[in-house]
């Protein structure tokens, strides 16, 4: 039916339309009618219409390859002669997650508005050591955020258009990364401190720095970043001092497990389909581990860390250390857990003594 | 009144928990797994669909298999969870899921075919977990001896 009125329209526009208007070009309705596939009717199903259930006919012919190097749609009719983008991500085996689509409607449901959503009124005056450890963490965290933006938003126009769910998902994961800076920079300046010191920021640059594909910086930001944020958040969650504190540490951490989702299953997907992915895993794994280790040995966020699970300066030697050690013993776990669940083998003599100190399981 | 644990329990909190928008939102929203709940030696099957629990089933031990993840503790920890979140109106700090998953030698949530992918889902709808939970403040709770 629409195809019919679609010629009808052009037909009568070769034949001038009454009431033109002279200098006005006439409407030539030539581009009506032409589609890869017309007629295409999804309907929502009982969760809604999801970006995942327009997978259908060639819309959801998502190729192992993606030879086009323009902005088209995936299934749209490419243009001639239009000027190639220069996209260097067009293996699927480069950024593909098939809970992509899932994970980009996931990100969107479980939005939150750090300015509204977050009971503030909850956070009361703290002893200014701890009030000073909280600001210092919320610090770190902001600089956490921003590595992630940056990091995200530096591979994302390099990725072709074929693998447009994995693009929009990332799009939420950055703007997670925005929103994480948003709420950590509000809990420093809400309660009488300030931000504190700027991390070492060694991490965030091994990130930003990885040139090797997207999987090499998925690998850094997600698989060991990420893991050691979410274990993180995990503790100071625990050890919030207020509902606010609370809000923030959980719903971030619920942020962090999606992109961790997104980063396990693409880098499954690469080892099943690049012959060497797991050993140049192992290799990255190994640079990773170093740097990261460098990171750790700077004493601010640890300490930071400690006066918190402490409640204050005064035990943060003893107890707050404590906490800290259990922190960082579950992070390895997890850690080599990832790399066990993904094939990665992981050589505990060749890892720095500054992380298996905390290895207590083989 | 219901008695915890027992089906009638848990479909009283899913009662509340369907029938209050206020759940979807601040980072609330569609969750799709299954978990599992264990009692001691009791256990629960809650299917969630959507914005809602849509089934609540008691099994048997070997149908944990399949689940993505369940939460085990033994009555008395499960007792003084929800008892806290009747009191407070919801999980108080030493309370929530995430705080007794750390503070438990064994952890709170488990599985039995350890897939990282399906193990996640308890961090990645954490929020929805817990205002399941949080809704048992609004029924009023026995519990089983």
């Amino acid at each position: 039916m629409a195809k019919a009125k679609a010629s009808q329209a052009a037909a009568d526009s070769k034949q001038g339309q009454p009431g033109a208007i002279e200098g006005i070009p006439q409407p030539k309705f030539d581009w009506a009618g032409r589609s890869n596939q017309w007629g295409t009717r999804v309907k929502p199903g009982k969760h809604g219409l999801r970006l995942g259930d327009l997978n259908v006919g060639i819309y959801g012919e998502i190729p192992e390859y993606w030879p086009d190097q323009t902005r088209n749609p995936r299934g749209a009719i490419a243009r001639k002669g239009v000027p190639p983008v220069g996209y260097s991500i067009r293996d699927k085996a480069g950024l593909w997650a098939d809970s992509a689509a899932d994970l980009y409607e996931e990100a969107i449901q479980r939005r939150w508005a750090p300015a509204t959503d977050v009971p503030w009124e909850t956070i009361k005056p703290l002893n200014e050591g701890l009030e000073r450890a909280i600001c210092q963490v919320c610090t770190e965290l902001c600089q956490y955020a921003n590595g992630d933006i940056e990091a995200i938003s530096s591979w994302q126009h390099q990725m072709s258009y074929g693998y447009h769910e994995v693009k929009q998902f990332l799009a939420t994961a950055s703007f997670d990364g925005a929103r994480q800076y948003e709420a950590f920079r509000k809990r420093a300046l809400c309660n009488g401190g300030g931000l504190g010191l700027e991390g070492p920021g060694k991490v965030n640059r091994m990130i930003l720095e990885s040139r090797g594909g997207w999987s090499e910086a998925v690998t850094y930001l997600f698989l060991l970043r990420g893991t050691f944020t979410m274990t993180m958040l995990r503790y100071l969650e625990r050890a919030a001092y207020n509902d606010a504190e609370r809000f923030l540490y959980r719903h971030t951490l619920q942020d962090k497990a999606r992109h961790l989702t997104y980063g396990l299953e693409h880098l499954q997907y690469a080892i099943a389909h690049q012959e060497d992915m797991a050993l140049i895993m192992q290799q990255l794994m190994f640079i990773g581990d170093r740097i990261f280790a460098r990171e750790m040995r700077d004493n601010v966020l640890r300490e930071a860390l400690a006066v918190i699970f402490a409640g204050g300066i005064e035990k943060a030697g003893s107890e707050g250390m404590a906490v800290y050690r259990e922190m960082m013993t579950d992070f390895m776990e997890t850690y080599l857990g990832h790399c066990s669940w993904l094939g990665v083998k992981r050589n505990l003599e060749m890892m720095p003594q500054v992380l298996t100190q905390y290895v207590t399981r083989a | 009144m219901a008695e915890f644990p027992s089906v009638a329990w848990f479909e009283a909190v899913a009662g509340v928990f369907n029938s209050d928008e206020s759940y979807r939102g601040a980072g609330g929203g569609q969750c799709h797994c299954q978990a599992g709940i264990k009692v001691g030696k009791r256990v629960f099957l809650l299917v969630f669909e959507g914005f809602e629990c849509a089934e609540v089933r008691e099994v048997d031990v070997s149908e944990l298999e399949p689940v993505d993840f369940y939460l085990e503790m033994p009555l008395k920890d499960w007792k003084a969870m929800v008892q806290d979140i009747a009191a407070n109106g919801a999980a108080s700090l030493h309370y929530t899921l995430n705080t007794l998953d750390l503070n438990r030698e064994a952890g709170l949530s488990h599985s039995v075919h350890g897939d990282q992918y399906r193990e996640d889902l308890f961090f990645r709808y954490n929020q929805t977990f817990q205002f399941f939970f949080d809704a048992s403040a609004r029924i009023k709770t026995t519990f089983a001896r």
